[in-house]
């Protein structure tokens, strides 16, 4: 793997040198507290220390909003969109956040593969960016170690206040062909960065508590506390689900169809026309999201779907965390297997 | 996994724009249903399996799931019958002949017809979960020589709710279907039987090792219809339903229709019993 040194005061050169292949987009600052991933206007501005950005990368292939189609009401016609992706740079993106991407991938891919998706998917190229975990993020319970590099195509290790860019891909290398003040050291991959989050038990173990959760008393005290507002799926990087809806325009003689983010979380997601809701309890709805990330996908892919960034804690005006409740799922299900040890 | 990298362009569809089919004839049939036949363009037939559903398009509102009651053997043209229940069946209720509606579909996985020849065939219709199996019922009329007996249970609510009175005559009135209509409430005309559907399956004589069931109807009438056919001895995996629940695409993508890990719209909307009997909130 090829290493080059860099210095803090370096990397708004590298920003610019990115550019050369197209719109660099990065974490900026949102008011004091807040982070969000924007294009990059001026490389200064752009933060490497953050904790994790409000929204995550995947409001930039799957739009919060995207038109599918403008239409007349006139002839009963509708006119195609044309997507034009112009290549693109994700600049200090953390390894969850990549791995994000990945499922994200499978989900719009497999099956039946959204054109969409996969036009905004393609020429874009990743610059991850280690980070320092905060009390939310638990990546490396989920399997996701900070310096994980699988999607990356170049990679940047805070080293003492410094870094270094390990070059990872193909890609990589032209992305940074001719820069300047840049020099070829042995990779430190060691640091100690520690997790202060954690869920007990080893990722792969989590199925079978899940198998046996279903009916755990842990999803009624989470639902009287949950305020059903969806702020955890629409932030989850790995959550997809949407609307679609038409909007007509004043002279009611067209309009477009849009698809919009939706949430399993909100009362009338799985409600039909006619009244019947198949998920009308708020208990339905929490376990639903749990075994989505834990579950159901997880048992044929073999991975969680959760990514362990904490954004669905750290953002749930309630106060709901994720980890605790797979914990709380997992003490149940030891003190179950206690209790049937006793018995046997 | 999916990757990106397996992926190519040729690959990927545009999954979301419908195809515009022109409304040949339409039939208010009840105070709530409409019946309507589309042809799609050039003639092209819909090419779909008796059970599967259509994303129906009314610009201005929306799409929404809708079942194919015509049968895949009627060439050129399909039929729709839409209850108005919603906001978009409720503007459905203004289109008439010669007007355009948008389909996207064929969709899902409709009733495993390999599986029921040579077989008895017992339907079950609940109000208006006739109208997809009326797909399956002219299937099996069109290819008669394929089945064996033809046993059609239908319950409405009241004799005014009865969809395709004509076609129902026309089957009691052959030889070769059973047919048994019960309404929960008669009127003064009706002559008929009366109570729920279960009520017409203790008096079937069923040759259990050739029959095979196909239910549709609203949700609360699986569990109770199961459990008459159970006491029948009728066999789990010989029991089909079709479940409803509210989607968006179509495609497996916007996650309305998931039932656990299930996606009615790709894994569904007709299912083996055996399938998701252990599933949780499927029934």
């Amino acid at each position: 793997m090829e290493c080059f040194s860099l210095l803090r005061t370096d990397i708004p050169a590298l920003i610019d040198h990115l550019g050369g292949f197209g719109e660099v987009i990065a974490p900026h600052g949102k008011g004091d507290v807040s982070y969000s991933f924007e294009v990059v206007k001026d490389s200064r501005e752009v933060v490497l220390d953050y904790n994790r950005t409000l929204l995550p990368l995947k409001k930039l292939f799957l739009p919060p909003v995207e038109k599918l189609m403008d239409f007349s009401l006139k002839d009963m016609s509708f006119t195609p969109i044309e997507l034009k992706i112009e290549p693109k740079v994700f600049f200090a993106v953390h390894s969850y956040e990549m791995q994000s991407i990945l499922r994200l991938d499978h989900s719009m891919l497999s099956g039946n593969a959204e054109s969409n998706y996969f036009k905004r998917r393609k020429n874009s190229r990743f610059v991850g960016i280690s980070f320092n975990p905060d009390e939310y993020h638990f990546s490396d319970s989920v399997g996701i170690p900070i310096e994980e590099m699988e999607g990356f195509d170049l990679y940047l290790n805070e080293i003492d206040e410094n870094y270094q860019l390990y070059v990872l891909t193909e890609n990589g290398r032209s992305l940074i062909q001719g820069l300047k003040n840049i020099k070829t050291v042995e990779p430190e991959l060691a640091n100690d960065r520690k997790f202060k989050k954690k869920i007990r038990y080893h990722y792969n173990r989590l199925p079978r508590v899940f198998q046996y959760a279903y009916n755990s008393k842990v999803w009624a005290d989470v639902a009287s506390r949950c305020v059903g507002c969806g702020a955890c799926t629409l932030v989850c990087p790995t959550c997809f689900c949407f609307d679609v809806n038409d909007e007509v325009t004043v002279t009611a003689e067209d309009g477009i169809r849009q698809r919009s983010w939706d949430s399993c979380m909100l009362t009338t997601f799985a409600e039909v026309a006619g009244g019947e809701n198949f998920r009308e309890k708020a208990i339905n709805r929490t376990r639903h999201r749990l075994y989505r990330k834990f579950k159901y996908i997880t048992d044929e892919e073999g991975l969680p779907w959760c990514i362990g960034c904490g954004r669905c804690t750290a953002f749930c005006p309630a106060d709901i965390s994720l980890p605790d409740i797979v914990n709380e799922l997992i003490q149940e299900d030891e003190k179950a297997q206690y209790h049937q040890t006793i018995r046997v | 996994m999916k990757r990106l990298q397996d992926v190519k362009a040729q690959d990927t569809q545009d999954l979301y724009y419908p195809t515009m089919c022109k409304v040949t004839q339409t039939k208010q049939i009840t105070e709530m249903e409409k019946w309507y036949e589309l042809e799609l363009p050039a003639g092209q037939d819909l090419g779909h399996e008796p059970g599967q559903f259509v994303e129906v398009s009314a610009f201005g509102i929306g799409e929404a799931p809708i079942s194919i009651s015509s049968s895949p053997s009627k060439l050129g043209k399909f039929e729709l019958c839409i209850r108005q229940v919603g906001t978009l069946t409720n503007v459905l209720k203004r289109y008439e002949e010669g007007d355009l509606i948008g389909i996207r579909g064929p969709f899902g996985k409709g009733y495993p017809i390999e599986k029921f020849l040579g077989k008895d065939i017992l339907i079950v219709a609940g109000g208006i979960g006739l109208v997809p199996l009326r797909s399956l019922i002219n299937y099996v009329l069109d290819n008669r020589q394929d089945f064996r007996r033809l046993i059609i249970l239908y319950g409405a609510k009241t004799p005014s709710d009865l969809l395709f009175k004509d076609e129902i005559d026309a089957w009691q009135a052959r030889d070769d279907v059973e047919v048994h209509v019960t309404v929960d409430q008669g009127d003064e005309n009706w002559t008929g039987n009366t109570g729920v559907i279960t009520t017409l399956i203790p008096g079937l004589d069923l040759d259990l090792s050739m029959t095979i069931a196909a239910i549709t109807g609203p949700p609360i009438m699986y569990k109770f219809v199961v459990m008459s056919l159970k006491s029948k001895q009728l066999q789990d995996d010989n029991i089909y339903l079709s479940l409803e629940r509210r989607m968006k695409c179509g495609v497996g993508k916007c996650g309305h229709c998931q039932i656990n890990g299930v996606y009615c719209c790709q894994d569904g909307p007709v299912f083996n019993y055996t399938d998701i009997k252990s599933l949780e909130e499927a029934l």
